[in-house]
């Protein structure tokens, strides 16, 4: 063994030990809630963090770990803890160092789930939020105050898909001693590491193209181990006493795993946002074969923009891989392998040609998902993002004509057949 | 906790409780580019099991104030300054690799102050090819690689951690990545430099244990025998599946051989 393994080998094998007493290939679900101690002294010190090990699931769970270690793995992250859902995640992950009176600077272009939790939730707890157009960078730099403890962004944006560059942003984060968290859904580790251009921690809803099923909800925070918290100064709950396990200081005890730490020893007990073991196994069957999955969404994706961009029913298509995109040379910076299998376009006809649209494809299955083997489509000003006001609606990019097409992994031909009979559907809603 | 020694600030852990000179002393020495944070899941332990715990950054590592130290013997010259900065004595050292060279040349100069020595992964002597020296000293990046990829074993590469969640080789990345410029390669170049392990060895009379790597790729287990042929009477072990990093790539092993080697020649 001259040097590390690489991705593909990692998807496979990465985190698992295969079990001593039956030697189980595939990851072993330990549907449990609690593990049996040997003696008294391993069981306290498991519990005062002096080794690794188990004790109830929902801090830690052998199967959840595997998961936890195969993406920390493709990441190249120090450590990784996975949650019951993305938006667990996000949530965890912003309260592990942000408190009262503190500040985020986000990019204004995402999930809806993500904005709404900044605007409307994240306030009442006293943590406010300025959003910027993710391509305007010197509005990051501006938008940075004395409280801003946090610079968050998707790199492909929902749904608009602007793409986040990520070394301005990081260098801006990186003058200020501020962390940059990204959070990477639509990317996966397989089209671009953020950690690698200088983000510091990534989120994923891997209910997506990780899981890549649709068969289970989960989220994961990837610790990047790349900010010094310490030279930082204004991270208490990383480099204070914490008192609930004897005023321990988690940086300088754990180092570039303090911040995973923190979000182990207190969101997953005091908040309980844990994976379960039967869900993480879900996920890793998707990600065993995440490089094969990514590479057909991408060759129907192509596949897919030529037909869109050529048919008459169709007033735009938007993908960061189409020249005309505004983002496309980010896109080809960060993204080499793919722009992600998300595409937005506009049906010539208004609301009415777009509804008629939906309601009359038959592969392309009309729900509130993304990243599923299956083609998805949904109208998403009246769906994903119908929660934000129309100010908001206008700056995550989207318009009241826009679908948003997941693209899954059928037979190209049948998908766009399909697209055909509802592209008929739509002109016959325009022309009534 | 921080302190001075010849007016640098150095950083020790002490694993969480806070250090007294009148209980034993387990004094924890990493390898070359690492830190205390090598250590986390071993002096901890030993911290709430009525022992006091140092486990120092060398200067220019992490947290301590550089430059790095240019030897191994400056190295243990300064482990005996530091330890009379904290007035501590009766201690039982715990060193891998290069800390085991540290922990030679230190217990034969100060055997006085030695209750115990535990060596981890190491040879008489650290022999360091010029590809690697030359990497550390141009692109250190390149150098951090060739120490992860030699450095762990099957399950540090196959990110199998004992934390959950943790990767052993992305952490150790990181933690070499935070040290200071040419740290690493003035690591390398005393490792390289130091040939009086065989004299040193020889004046060491305390009671010592030697714990080796099977899969050990830095300080092959030929090596380690060495070691193990010029030590007064040595409690040998070797965990065949663990590579070169084994206290955190086998700890719960390694742990339980520290602590019943330390708990018996230096009780709290």
């Amino acid at each position: 063994m001259s040097d590390f393994f690489n991705f593909d080998t990692l998807s496979l094998h990465a985190g698992q030990t295969i079990d001593k007493e039956f030697g189980a290939r595939a990851t072993p679900i330990y549907q449990t809630t609690s593990f049996v101690f040997p003696d008294t002294d391993t069981a306290s010190s498991i519990f005062n963090l002096e080794r690794g090990g188990h004790a109830y699931s929902r801090i830690t769970n052998p199967t959840v770990s595997v998961l936890e270690q195969r993406i920390a793995a493709l990441e190249g992250g120090s450590a990784a803890v996975c949650t019951a859902s993305g938006m667990a995640a996000t949530f965890c992950a912003i309260t592990a160092i942000l408190s009262q009176g503190d500040h985020i600077v986000a990019s204004s272009q995402m999930y809806g789930g993500n904005i709404s939790l900044m605007k409307n939730t994240l306030p009442r707890f006293g943590i406010t939020t300025t959003f910027v157009d993710p391509t305007d960078i010197g509005g990051f730099r501006d938008a940075v105050e004395e409280n801003t403890r946090l610079i968050y962004g998707e790199l492909i944006g929902n749904p608009g898909l602007d793409i986040l560059d990520l070394e301005a942003i990081a260098e801006i984060a990186a003058a200020s001693r501020i962390p940059f968290m990204v959070d990477a859904t639509f990317n996966t580790p397989y089209l671009c590491r953020c950690l690698d251009y200088g983000a510091n921690m990534t989120i994923h809803s891997v209910t997506k193209w990780l899981g890549g099923h649709g068969t289970a909800i989960g989220g994961v925070v990837v610790d990047g181990g790349n900010f010094d918290w310490g030279a930082a100064g204004k991270y208490p709950t990383i480099t204070e006493p914490y008192a609930p396990f004897q005023g321990i200081n988690l940086w300088e005890e754990f180092g570039p795993s303090a911040f995973a730490t923190r979000i182990r020893a207190e969101a997953m007990r005091d908040f309980g946002p844990s994976m379960a073991p039967m869900t993480a196994f879900l996920l890793l069957q998707g990600i065993e074969t995440l490089s094969l999955r990514m590479e057909k969404h991408h060759s129907n994706t192509e596949q897919m923009l030529e037909f869109l961009s050529n048919h008459d029913q169709v007033s735009w298509v938007n993908h960061p891989s189409l020249p005309s995109h505004p983002s496309h040379a980010l896109a080809r910076k960060y993204l080499p392998k793919g722009a992600g299998s998300i595409v937005s376009f506009g049906v010539n006809g208004g609301r009415e040609a777009g509804k008629a649209f939906i309601e009359n494809v038959q592969l392309a299955s009309h729900l509130a998902n993304v990243g599923d083997a299956k083609t998805l489509i949904i109208h998403p000003a009246s769906t994903t993002h119908s929660r934000i006001d129309a100010e908001a609606l206008v700056a995550a990019g989207i318009s009241e004509d826009m679908i948003r097409l997941s693209v899954g992994l059928e037979d190209i031909r049948d998908l766009k057949a399909d697209f055909e009979t509802g592209f008929r559907a739509a002109k016959r809603a325009a022309d009534a | 906790m921080y302190f001075e020694v010849g007016g640098k600030q150095v950083f020790a852990t002490t694993g969480g409780k806070p250090f007294d000179k009148n209980l034993p002393t387990v004094v924890f020495l990493h390898g070359s580019g690492l830190d205390h944070t090598f250590w986390g899941l071993h002096a901890r332990f030993f911290a709430f099991r009525k022992y006091s715990v140092i486990a120092p950054d060398l200067p220019g590592h992490t947290h301590s104030e550089g430059p790095p130290l240019a030897s191994i013997e400056e190295m243990a010259d300064w482990l005996h300054a530091v330890l009379d900065a904290l007035g501590a004595d009766n201690i039982s050292l715990v060193a891998h690799s290069q800390g085991c060279l540290v922990a030679l040349e230190f217990t034969s100069r100060y055997p006085q102050r030695v209750n115990s020595v535990s060596f981890i992964a190491s040879g008489l002597a650290t022999p360091v090819n010029d590809a690697l020296i030359n990497a550390a000293e141009k692109n250190p990046d390149v150098a951090i690689g060739m120490m992860m990829a030699w450095g762990f074993g099957p399950a540090g590469h196959l990110h199998q951690g004992p934390v959950p969640g943790n990767s052993m080789v992305a952490g150790g990345r990181q933690v070499m990545r935070g040290n200071v410029p040419n740290e690493l390669a003035t690591d390398l170049k005393a490792c390289n430099a130091y040939s009086n392990g065989e004299t040193a060895a020889a004046k060491i009379s305390c009671p010592v244990q030697v714990i080796l790597a099977g899969k050990d790729r830095m300080a092959p287990r030929k090596a380690g025998l060495q070691l193990v042929a010029h030590l007064p009477s040595p409690e040998l072990h070797i965990i065949d599946e663990s590579g070169h990093m084994l206290p955190v790539e086998a700890p719960d092993e390694c742990r339980k051989l520290l602590r019943d080697f330390i708990f018996s020649h230096n009780p709290a």
